[in-house]
């Protein structure tokens, strides 16, 4: 019987670990953050609306070996 | 290293989440934010793209306390030996000295690294971007990091690509800056280095080759002869990059640039500037450097009106080595040999003043050799 408790409590506690490490990355990968940062074509729309706003901040006026 | 298009650079791998150190990370405990805005324009308020400089302490430095501690005197990070040479030819003169500070910053301050700009993205000064969709990198790679800011002298010496001169030997093994610039070397150790030749921690070239004093070694009478009086880089480098007379300014638009006036390619063995126990040697390569009386006059007149407390031709050690060489290839093609040495005719008139503890005098020179080792 005490074999058996031991078993279970060793489940359990394997179990408690695994969700709390899934719902963890779940509640990550639900950030905005994570869904935009990881899509290619939220990136690429972004980027081009932030460059029509932003000008170029590089002098042309550089010359030779940095 | 080839370009990133604007979205490659926050590009994230969703494979961080499987991190094990980082994947529970979440973005917002770094870089700020709001999580769960769905308007990126107002989401990124507050964000800070590099939560890593100046202070790495509440980002990295939460578990690697260790490396957090020597953070802000590592040479990558403080900057302190480009602070304290333009201190030293600078003017005392306070007014003078404030506006410099102002040039600094607009155009030295931006040349640093930081946690974030080795481990994860390409540095500032080469417009950053992920180096591999935000996956930590334990050692940054080569191409990405250290030779896109140690670019134009470094790289290009140590890939072999200045035409008709060959890459590193070093290069030739394969061999990555890592080997012989270790993480402790670029994390610091906590003291307060008033050169990059100073650290202790720095790579020598006897840490690997151990052997060439001993008996037995090959070339072992060349090595003892010359221990204590040249550099391995007297011998072993080839001809390298020099630049000369950088100005900066701000254009029109109140852009910065700079303009350097020339570069050459040149060999110059000289009198040791920086003559320590660690660096004995009487003769030394000398690299000529892209500082000039005139560089801040954009903003301040005279600023450097010290300018001849240091030399313009600086101790270097080139990243073009070789078993072979011009220089090395007999004693004579070395000794007696006045053009591979920095003499005061191959000095400009108004850098002389500066030079003067570099330049070689003839007397110096070694003298042709009648003996040559077998």
């Amino acid at each position: 019987m005490k074999y058996f408790r031991v078993i279970g409590l060793a489940v359990a506690f394997c179990l408690a670990i695994f969700l709390s490490n899934t719902f963890i990355c779940q509640a990550y990968e639900d950030t905005q953050c994570f869904q935009c940062h990881t899509s290619a074509k939220k990136l690429i729309e972004a980027t081009r609306e932030i460059a029509k706003t932003r000008p170029d901040l590089k002098s042309a006026e550089t010359e030779g070996e940095g | 290293m080839g370009p990133l298009a604007p979205h490659e650079k926050i590009f994230v791998d969703s494979d961080i989440v499987d991190d094990e150190n980082h994947g529970e990370i979440a973005c917002h405990e770094c870089h700020g934010g709001n999580p769960d805005d769905p308007n990126w324009k107002t989401a990124h308020k507050g964000v800070v793209k590099d939560p890593t400089y100046p202070d790495a302490t509440t980002a990295c430095g939460d578990c690697h306390d260790e490396i957090n501690e020597n953070y802000q005197k590592s040479l990558h990070v403080s900057l302190r030996p480009y602070k304290l040479i333009i201190d030293e030819r600078a003017s005392s003169n306070t007014v003078i000295r404030n506006k410099l500070g102002c040039a600094m910053n607009t155009h030295c301050s931006g040349c640093h690294s930081s946690c974030g700009q080795c481990h994860i993205s390409r540095p500032n000064s080469v417009e950053g971007g992920f180096l591999d969709g935000h996956l930590f990198q334990k050692k940054p790679p080569m191409q990405e990091v250290c030779t896109a800011c140690h670019g134009s002298r470094i790289q290009k010496e140590y890939l072999g690509e200045h035409e008709g001169l060959l890459p590193s030997i070093h290069m030739k093994k394969y061999m990555k800056c890592d080997k012989c610039h270790t993480g402790e070397e670029m994390h610091g150790n906590g003291k307060d280095y008033a050169h990059r030749y100073d650290v202790e921690n720095g790579p020598k070239c006897v840490d690997c080759h151990k052997e060439i004093y001993k008996r037995e070694a090959k070339n072992v009478i060349t090595h003892r002869i010359h221990k204590g009086k040249a550099s391995c880089h007297v011998c072993h480098s080839q001809p390298y990059n020099n630049c000369s007379t950088c100005h900066v300014g701000k254009d029109k638009q109140g852009l910065a640039f700079f303009k350097t006036k020339s570069s050459w390619f040149d060999f110059k063995i000289g009198l040791n500037p920086l003559k320590s126990e660690k660096r004995p040697e009487k003769f030394v390569t000398l690299r000529h450097i892209p500082v000039d009386k005139r560089t801040f006059d954009f903003y301040v007149k005279d600023a450097l009106s010290n300018f001849d407390t240091l030399p313009t031709w600086k101790l270097a050690t080139p990243h073009n080595i070789r078993l072979k060489t011009t220089q090395n290839a007999s004693c004579n093609a070395c000794h007696g040999n006045e053009s591979l040495f920095l003499l005061e005719k191959d000095v400009e008139d108004n850098e002389k003043g500066a030079n003067k503890n570099v330049i070689v005098p003839a007397n110096l020179i070694p003298r042709k050799q009648k003996w040559q080792p077998k």
